[in-house]
């Protein structure tokens, strides 16, 4: 295949130029340690990061890939920062748009460093999952967050005003935005539909209708499963998991409202002060090959960033698209998700 | 001898100053600051903002922003009637504390009643077990009560099946009140047993042969001499109820919020002043209570001599005795209890062998297996994590003895700011987990300049002194009341006899404290092996992974799909082991008593 032809070449020459530096800086040492931060189940048996690992270190034999996995994600390298205390990872993994605002919110200085437009592949990533105007982020994979319901007990929900219909009493169960990812991505997708002047509204309307918002998505799911409620926000690859004889697929019944879900991709950016940020960005690369993301898709159960990429399989088979993808922009989330999110938190517990 | 006796006692408090200093107050000294001061400059802006602001503290803010105003506003409430008053997020989480202490006393003192009062078989493994609770984490204790209170849970199958129910309980205040009581009944039945254990015969006999009747000689000479510990079990579970988190959220929703959970949601955006505000005034209110308590508990304590404790009866004898009403009841409470306690963990084990559409499974063990044999890295293998917790509780254990006693050996001084100075050494239970999780964050694992090096503490070490820490106070709690219970002649003979502070300690006292020193230490065992925020962040890699971290990372793996499967099979092996552990705890202190 071309295309791999082309980026084993110029993966040997960004080698070749990283090998050469490192000689500069540490003569008699050929190896390279290439250090990425992670949450904590990004690494481990069958996980994508290993996968990337293995893959990455046979293709670069005088590389080795370790993990630095943090139990609160970005937010530890961003407290590391502003303490002055040292960061030791050249990149990070699994990075989402309101990560990276709160990062550029609290810091000065920008915790990542702009390497887009030097990253092969990155030019073949859907543009509307880009994130990052600045060009530091890129995305290299994504879900949609809708919703999972029980077709033996509701009807499917077509809209957000159905929620609010009494068929529909006590029947959702979501997640907090404080918290959670897919819990954040439902509530930014209510605002994207009833503004930041309805969306408060909206919810105290959905929550005199029953809707609960637990921890996070684990606790809702086994509450799904238990039956406490007949929908559930998730995310739209759950037939991924659920079909086949054995399951009951009206109970994984995907509905995207409005006939849209939300997108909620994931990039990797290079820290500013990396060691090593040319092995960083041709790791980034090979993230972006099709192998790779075709890999990172049926392990993590989230669709690739990458244009024209195939992962075939169960995921081919049973992972749903909504008909519109929506998102809030970087633009639009700056100096505005915090307070959305606050000032909803606050009605919810004082209600 | 002498000398050296005294230096040890020195050297032993030196070596737990500095323990504490580092692993606990710098830690969250470093937090709680940012409350009080901003850059160089003292400050009462944040907490003004956060005491004033009526989302935090509902009518109370006027305390803060018009206090002048108040006495117009109070005669207006009088005049309409005195309606109920909101006192915001702090006000219900007070609110809900006081309710799960009532139920937890209420469902915890009957069970010490059964345990210290009635012989029967099992009673040994029974009393070593109530402790097991205390260790579960919270996620598997919400898939337990799912399965036992939820929407098709046993309770509502059994109701079902005599034409009752359904009853909605998840997601309601009651179900988050239950699950308070799951954590902190045992805790009363085990500090009440204790105390019940120790009344001595002779005055209760004393007591009949004057003609008291039964209930008499129970509320004159028996419940006072229970009042101290059904309070200590009370402060201490209205404080770890005022602080719950977790469980929050898993069973009640947002809707029913507490302050920590409100804290937690600050440090995970960042906004950490108002983090360090409210965690500061949880200490504060949380430290004013131990020290009230502190107060009342030296006026409640009164000596007694090493008296012989009463016989037991016996549960059964003969069918008649199934009538008598006071065995009715304890059946009655057995059939609560067992509902509350042993359903979610008894169904906990059957969800770890079941599929998610009911049908019988061995996956999730298979999983760990799998889990046990790769070596791939990042895996926690289950064996290596099982290791590490019984290694760093048996640490614990080791380390929080010592220090526990030393803390009670200045708290039954008699000396001026004695109770003051117990109440700072009870910090450990006053401080939010979250404060002191992110304190060591940015202390202990971020580093410190020291003369131009960087030094960071972490790892195995690390992480056995933070569960020393969060376990000394417990042992305290055990042991202060036994200690001061001693008749001060013994000790002063010994004294008088040549012995100094410390032998006479070692030698005189501790012995006389055996039942209270084991209590402590499978306090301390529990404390460790439950750990979970300070080992997470302390933990170098997964190395140094216990059986609570294992159990966290799996419920984030998928490769069985999104369930909590391979999460409840680690559960019920961290059941089993700590089972285990508790009876070996019993058992050799019982045999080292003798």
């Amino acid at each position: 295949m071309n295309r791999r032809r082309f980026l084993t070449h110029s993966v040997g020459s960004v080698a070749g130029l990283a090998a050469l530096s490192g000689c500069i800086g540490n003569p008699g040492d050929s190896g390279q340690t290439l250090t990425v931060a992670a949450y904590s189940s990004f690494t481990g048996d069958g996980t994508a990061g290993n996968w990337l690992k293995s893959a990455f270190e046979s293709e670069n034999p005088e590389t080795t890939v370790t993990f630095q996995t943090t139990e609160n994600g970005v937010n530890e390298f961003i407290q590391r920062r502003s303490e002055d205390a040292p960061i030791d990872a050249d990149l990070f993994v699994g990075l989402n748009t309101g990560e990276l605002v709160r990062a550029d919110e609290q810091l000065d200085d920008s915790l990542f460093a702009a390497t887009s437009d030097r990253i092969d592949g990155s030019e073949r990533v859907k543009s509307d999952l880009d994130f990052d105007p600045d060009g530091r982020v890129v995305p290299y994979d994504t879900g949609y967050i809708s919703l999972v319901y029980d077709a033996d007990e509701v009807d499917e929900p077509a809209t957000f005003d159905s929620l609010l219909k009494s068929q529909y009493k006590n029947g959702l169960l979501t997640q907090n935005a404080e918290g959670s990812d897919p819990g954040r991505a439902f509530l930014l997708w209510t605002i994207s539909q009833k503004g930041p002047d309805g969306y408060l509204d909206y919810w105290s309307q959905l929550a005199d209708n029953g809707v609960q918002i637990l921890s996070d998505w684990g606790t809702a799911y086994e509450a799904y499963q238990n039956e406490e409620a007949p929908m559930v926000v998730s995310y739209s690859t759950d037939q991924v998991y659920y079909h086949g004889d054995d399951v009951d697929i009206s109970r994984h019944q995907v509905g995207f409202l409005n006939d849209q879900g939300y997108a909620n991709p994931e990039g990797m950016a290079q820290f500013a002060d990396a060691d090593n940020p040319e092995l960083a960005r041709e790791f980034m690369s090979f993230i972006l090959s099709e192998e790779a993301q075709s890999e990172i898709a049926t392990r993590n159960v989230q669709f690739p960033a990458v244009e024209g990429v195939d992962p075939g399989g169960d995921f081919e088979e049973f992972a749903l698209e909504p008909p519109e993808a929506v998102t809030y922009s970087y633009d639009e989330l700056v100096g505005n998700v915090g307070g959305w999110i606050d000032d909803w938190a606050r009605q919810i517990v004082s209600n | 001898m002498r000398v050296k006796a005294s230096r040890l006692l020195a050297v032993g408090i030196a070596g737990m100053l500095t323990t504490l200093v580092v692993v606990f107050y710098y830690p969250v000294g470093s937090v709680l600051s940012s409350a009080i001061s901003v850059g160089e400059r003292l400050t009462v802006e944040p907490l003004v903002g956060v005491l004033g602001d009526p989302f935090y503290t509902g009518a109370a803010h006027l305390l803060v922003t018009d206090p002048t105003d108040l006495p117009g506003r109070f005669t207006a409430w009088v005049d309409a009637g005195m309606p109920a008053v909101d006192f915001g997020l702090f006000g219900f989480t007070a609110y809900q504390a006081l309710l799960s202490t009532i139920a937890s006393v209420a469902i915890g003192i009957p069970g010490a009643y059964l345990l210290a009062r009635f012989e029967f078989p099992g009673r040994e493994l029974l009393r070593s077990v109530t402790i097991l609770p205390f260790v579960m984490p919270s996620i598997l204790v919400a898939v337990g009560f799912l399965a036992m209170f939820g929407q098709t849970g046993v309770v509502n199958d059994l109701l079902s099946t005599v034409g009752l129910g359904p009853i909605s309980l998840v997601f309601t205040l009651e179900i988050v009140i239950l699950a308070h009581a799951f954590y902190n009944a045992p805790l009363v039945t085990r500090l009440v047993t204790a105390a019940w254990e120790s009344v001595d015969t002779r005055s209760v006999e004393t007591a009949r042969t004057l003609g008291a009747s039964p209930l008499r000689a129970f509320r004159d000479v028996t419940l006072p001499q229970l009042v101290p510990a059904i309070l200590t079990a009370s402060v201490l579970t209205f404080i770890f109820t005022f602080m719950s988190f977790p469980i929050v959220l898993a069973l009640g929703g947002l809707q029913l919020a507490t302050v920590e959970v409100w804290l937690f949601a600050r440090v995970q955006n960042l906004a950490l002043t108002e983090a360090a505000t409210l965690g500061a005034i949880e200490t504060a209110l949380s430290l004013g209570l131990i020290y009230v308590y502190l107060r009342f508990e030296a006026t409640q304590i009164s000596a007694h001599s090493e008296g012989h404790s009463r016989s037991r009866m016996p549960l059964f004898s003969g069918w008649r005795s199934v009538f008598d009403p006071r065995r009715l009841g304890l059946f009655i409470y057995c059939f609560v209890a067992a509902a509350l306690f042993v359903g979610p963990l008894l169904s906990l084990v059957v969800e770890s062998l079941t599929t998610p559409d009911g049908a019988f499974t061995l996956d999730y063990y298979t999983f760990l297996l799998a889990q046990q044999a790769s070596t791939a890295i990042g895996t926690i293998q289950p064996l290596a994590a099982i290791f590490n917790s019984l290694l760093f509780g048996f640490g614990a254990l080791v380390l929080a003895l010592p220090m526990g006693v030393l803390v009670s050996v200045v708290a039954i001084h008699e000396g001026r700011g004695s109770r003051l100075a117990e109440a700072l050494l009870t910090a450990p239970l006053a401080v939010s987990g979250i404060v002191l999780g992110l304190g060591m964050l940015r202390t202990l694992v971020f580093g410190t300049t020291v003369f131009g090096h960087r030094f960071t503490i972490t790892g195995s070490i690390a992480i056995v002194a933070a569960h020393a820490i969060a376990a000394y106070p417990f042992v305290t709690r055990n042991v202060t009341p036994a200690l001061s219970g001693i008749d001060d002649q013994l000790v002063e003979a010994a004294r008088v006899l040549g012995a100094d502070r410390a032998t006479a300690l070692v030698d005189i006292e501790l012995p006389l404290i055996t039942p209270a020193l084991i209590a402590g230490a499978a306090f301390a065992f529990a404390i460790s092996i439950g750990e979970f925020d300070s080992t997470v962040l302390l933990a170098e890699g997964v190395d140094s992974a216990t059986m609570p971290v294992a159990l966290e990372r799996y419920t984030a793996n998928r490769s069985l799909g999104p369930n909590l499967g391979p999460a409840t099979a680690m559960g019920t092996v961290l059941l089993a082991v700590t089972t285990g552990s508790f009876i070996l705890i019993d058992r050799t202190g019982r045999w080292w008593e003798r």
